[in-house]
């Protein structure tokens, strides 16, 4: 990674310690907006960094978004980051005009919209912070074929709601709405959206598995039972080992990921990542909650704060389902002579 | 936490990769030698280890004055997963070209180099590795065999166990006490010895695995004269120069692959089955695999820069062995198989051989225990 890009996620990860803690956390999951958060980031031309300076933004890469989307999942930094950084992202390379809106996005292939004679209508649920937002990127199906849409949310109707971790999760309904713009969408183009989106979520997941390994080593070293600090129980130790463990794979994972997108040669890396993160959910969290014991199960302490969005986030988007049914299928369909020929096909990398 | 570098192989690389395995599926078709589970450590084939050493295919990555190829450990790590990926064996030559090559171009004198290392890498001379002994498992520092100094040389007295493919090897290189027992300072006084297992007062007496296989052995030294010469590295610093081993004992494709063969397998049955909601519980294991091998490659390559990966080399070993062990058990749940070490049926005999051979996965090399204590210890510090 660069020196430019190290310094920018130094600068971000310093703004989301500064503003972002639990009390501002519990806030936005009452229903507040943390103002103060949104506009450092505006303020610093982070929410157009995935935008190139052609198109007036920072110019960053992918490189640079999915290890922001790491610190969003570290400290669980409560305002639409991800979505209006990615929604960006998206137009640009759909060939639109970005925006400089507060803009969000949902990339469903369950619930598309629907456009007819021009006009776009439809619901779809779970879109994030749509309430807080003015302008939405979707899906929409027309009679020539997938299309990819930017609106207007003023002309919609915003039915609140919330995900397991009490993030907004909106019901957005349209009735002959008309687009600010729109992009015909290929087989390819919406697949590699769904490639894309699904990175970002691991990358926001891998944030959070980081951030509970982190505050479990710590209250292990803290906290004194029998006499001495827990982390010298070898039954204790055995959870902080399978902490390691997890978490030292999903962090490669998500670089694995992040260098095989960059360098064009992706193959089924995100769903073996995708897969790969929802598994260690399963173990991390249950881990850390018993490491913990009852004052993690608290709401006064914010070990549920990164569990309670592990939980939620594992369910949106395309996930271990989804992925699991595709490599079968690929799986199926593949002629390579061996599974171990199959996992180092070196197509990709002999065309370079 | 640890962050590793990512994988990214040349086309260079890729190249050698296939060369490496159209090669190995020639020996194949020839019946020169039949895929097997845990082929590096249980398939010892003297013949075997020959053919590739004229292929110069051991000690890869040594200089070229002692009869090596220089070329990376990325190479090396890529020759050896298509060893494992199609279950060669390679046991014979396996700890001479992955400890003790390296331990002598990192500590070795220039007269032991040049003796060692052109026949290691011929394929003519192989070692065995003399760590535990009956009262010393997992409690290393415990060893009790000794050696006195006299004219020219030590007298070795004591006996090593579980050193596996002694039967085979030509030479052992042997933790000893060469300092009266320090209880406080287990750690001191222990140095390498490099014993001529030919050599008068040795003892080699085998040690049948559960299978009934000869794979283990119990080496007794009595009055075994050891000379100055085959002392590797400083007196006294045996356990020091060992540890530096244990990162690439740990963390290698041999932690993972050990039971490819049955995945492998696998999915050949549930493709012929068409079995689409098999081949999806395959992806999760997959995914689990690629998971590994990202973190066992990131750990090769800080490792050929000479960084530090005591932690995330336990890792490798604790989760990768256990993940070996898994593939017997998702495999009989979703094909029909009966597994027997005689079987004609590929599959029944791969289960055989990975359900037998695996409970010394996570044992051997270090037991998953102690490495638990070696990461938790490590991130507890950091």
């Amino acid at each position: 990674m660069s020196e430019m890009k190290e310094m920018i996620l130094d600068v971000v990860e310093k703004i989301f310690k500064d503003k972002v803690d639990k009390e501002k956390v519990d806030v936005v999951e009452e229903g507040g907006w943390a103002e103060d958060v949104w506009s450092i980031l505006q303020d610093n031309e982070l929410l157009s960094v995935a935008v190139s300076e052609q198109a007036g933004g920072a110019g960053g890469d992918l490189d640079d978004l999915f290890n922001l989307y790491r610190l969003v999942g570290k400290y669980a930094v409560p305002v639409p980051f991800l979505e209006t950084t990615f929604a960006n992202y998206v137009l640009e390379h759909s060939n639109l005009n970005v925006t400089s809106a507060n803009v969000t996005y949902s990339i469903d292939l369950n619930q598309p919209l629907i456009i007819k004679n021009g006009l776009v209508s439809g619901k779809i649920m779970n879109v994030p912070w749509a309430r807080h937002t003015d302008e939405l990127v979707a899906l929409a199906t027309s009679d020539e074929g997938m299309k990819l849409v930017h609106l207007n949310l003023s002309e919609a109707t915003i039915q609140p709601n919330m995900n397991l971790a009490c993030e907004p999760r909106d019901t957005v309904s349209f009735e002959d709405a008309t687009t600010q713009q729109e992009a015909e969408m290929s087989d390819t183009q919406v697949t590699h959206l769904l490639q894309l989106d699904t990175a970002t979520k691991v990358a926001l997941m891998g944030g959070a598995i980081d951030k509970i390994n982190q505050l479990t080593v710590r209250y292990t070293k803290e906290r004194e039972q029998f006499g001495r600090p827990i982390h010298r129980f070898q039954l204790i130790q055995q959870h902080l080992v399978l902490l390691a463990g997890e978490t030292a794979i999903v962090n490669s994972a998500v670089d694995n990921l992040i260098a095989a997108l960059l360098e064009n040669r992706l193959q089924n890396e995100v769903a073996y990542a995708r897969i790969r993160v929802e598994e260690a959910i399963k173990i991390v969290a249950t881990s850390a909650h018993q490491v913990f014991g009852a004052i993690g199960v608290t709401h006064e302490h914010s070990l549920h704060q990164f569990t309670r969005r592990l939980w939620a986030w594992r369910d949106e988007g395309p996930g271990e389902v989804y992925w699991s049914n595709q490599l079968a299928k690929e799986l199926l369909a593949s002629s390579s002579e061996s599974l171990w020929a199959y996992l180092t096909s070196t197509e990709k990398v002999l065309q370079v | 936490m640890f962050k590793l570098p990512t994988i990214q192989f040349t086309a260079e690389q890729e190249k050698f990769r296939l060369e490496v395995r159209n090669f190995l599926q020639e020996q194949l078709v020839k019946g020169t030698f039949k895929t097997k589970c845990d082929s590096w450590l249980s398939g010892s084939d003297p013949a075997f280890s020959k053919i590739i050493g004229e292929q110069g295919w051991i000690g890869l990555t040594w200089p070229k004055k002692y009869g090596g190829q220089e070329r990376s450990s990325i190479d090396r790590y890529i020759l050896t997963e298509e060893f494992l990926a199609v279950g060669a064996p390679v046991a014979a030559h396996w700890f001479a070209d992955r400890q003790t090559g390296p331990l002598l171009l990192r500590f070795g004198t220039e007269e032991q180099r040049e003796f060692f290392l052109p026949k290691i890498v011929k394929g003519e001379c192989y070692f065995g590795i003399g760590l535990s002994e009956p009262n010393s498992g997992s409690d290393l520092a415990s060893v009790a065999t000794r050696a006195e100094k006299v004219e020219g040389g030590w007298i070795v007295n004591g006996s090593k166990t579980w050193t596996s493919n002694a039967h085979d090897a030509h030479y052992m290189v042997t933790l000893i006490r060469t300092e009266p027992f320090d209880g406080v300072k287990k750690h001191n006084g222990l140095s390498q010895l490099i014993i001529d297992l030919q050599a008068e007062g040795v003892t080699i007496v085998p040690i049948k695995y559960l299978t009934g296989e000869h794979h283990f052995n119990e080496v007794f030294f009595e009055n075994v004269f050891v000379p100055d010469n085959r002392v590797v590295g400083k007196l006294g610093n045996g356990w020091a120069q060992g540890l530096a081993e244990l990162a690439f004992e740990r963390s290698g494709p041999e932690r993972i692959l050990s039971t490819f063969p049955l995945l492998d397998e696998l999915v050949a049955e549930l493709k012929k089955q068409k079995d689409e909601a098999g081949l999806k519980e395959v992806s999760k294991v997959i995914s689990r695999l690629w998971g590994l091998r990202n973190l066992s490659i990131g750990v090769a390559k800080v490792l050929e820069e000479g960084g530090e990966v005591a932690i995330p080399a336990a890792l490798v070993k604790s989760i990768g062995t256990k993940f070996e062990q898994s593939i017997p058990e998702i495999t009989r749940l979703l094909v029909r198989t009966y597994p027997r070490l005689e079987a004609e049926r590929q599959i029944d005999r791969f289960m055989a051989e990975s359900i037998l051979h695996s409970p010394g996965f996570t044992i051997r090399g270090g037991t998953s225990e102690v490495l638990y204590g070696v990461v938790a210890k490590g991130v507890v510090a950091q």
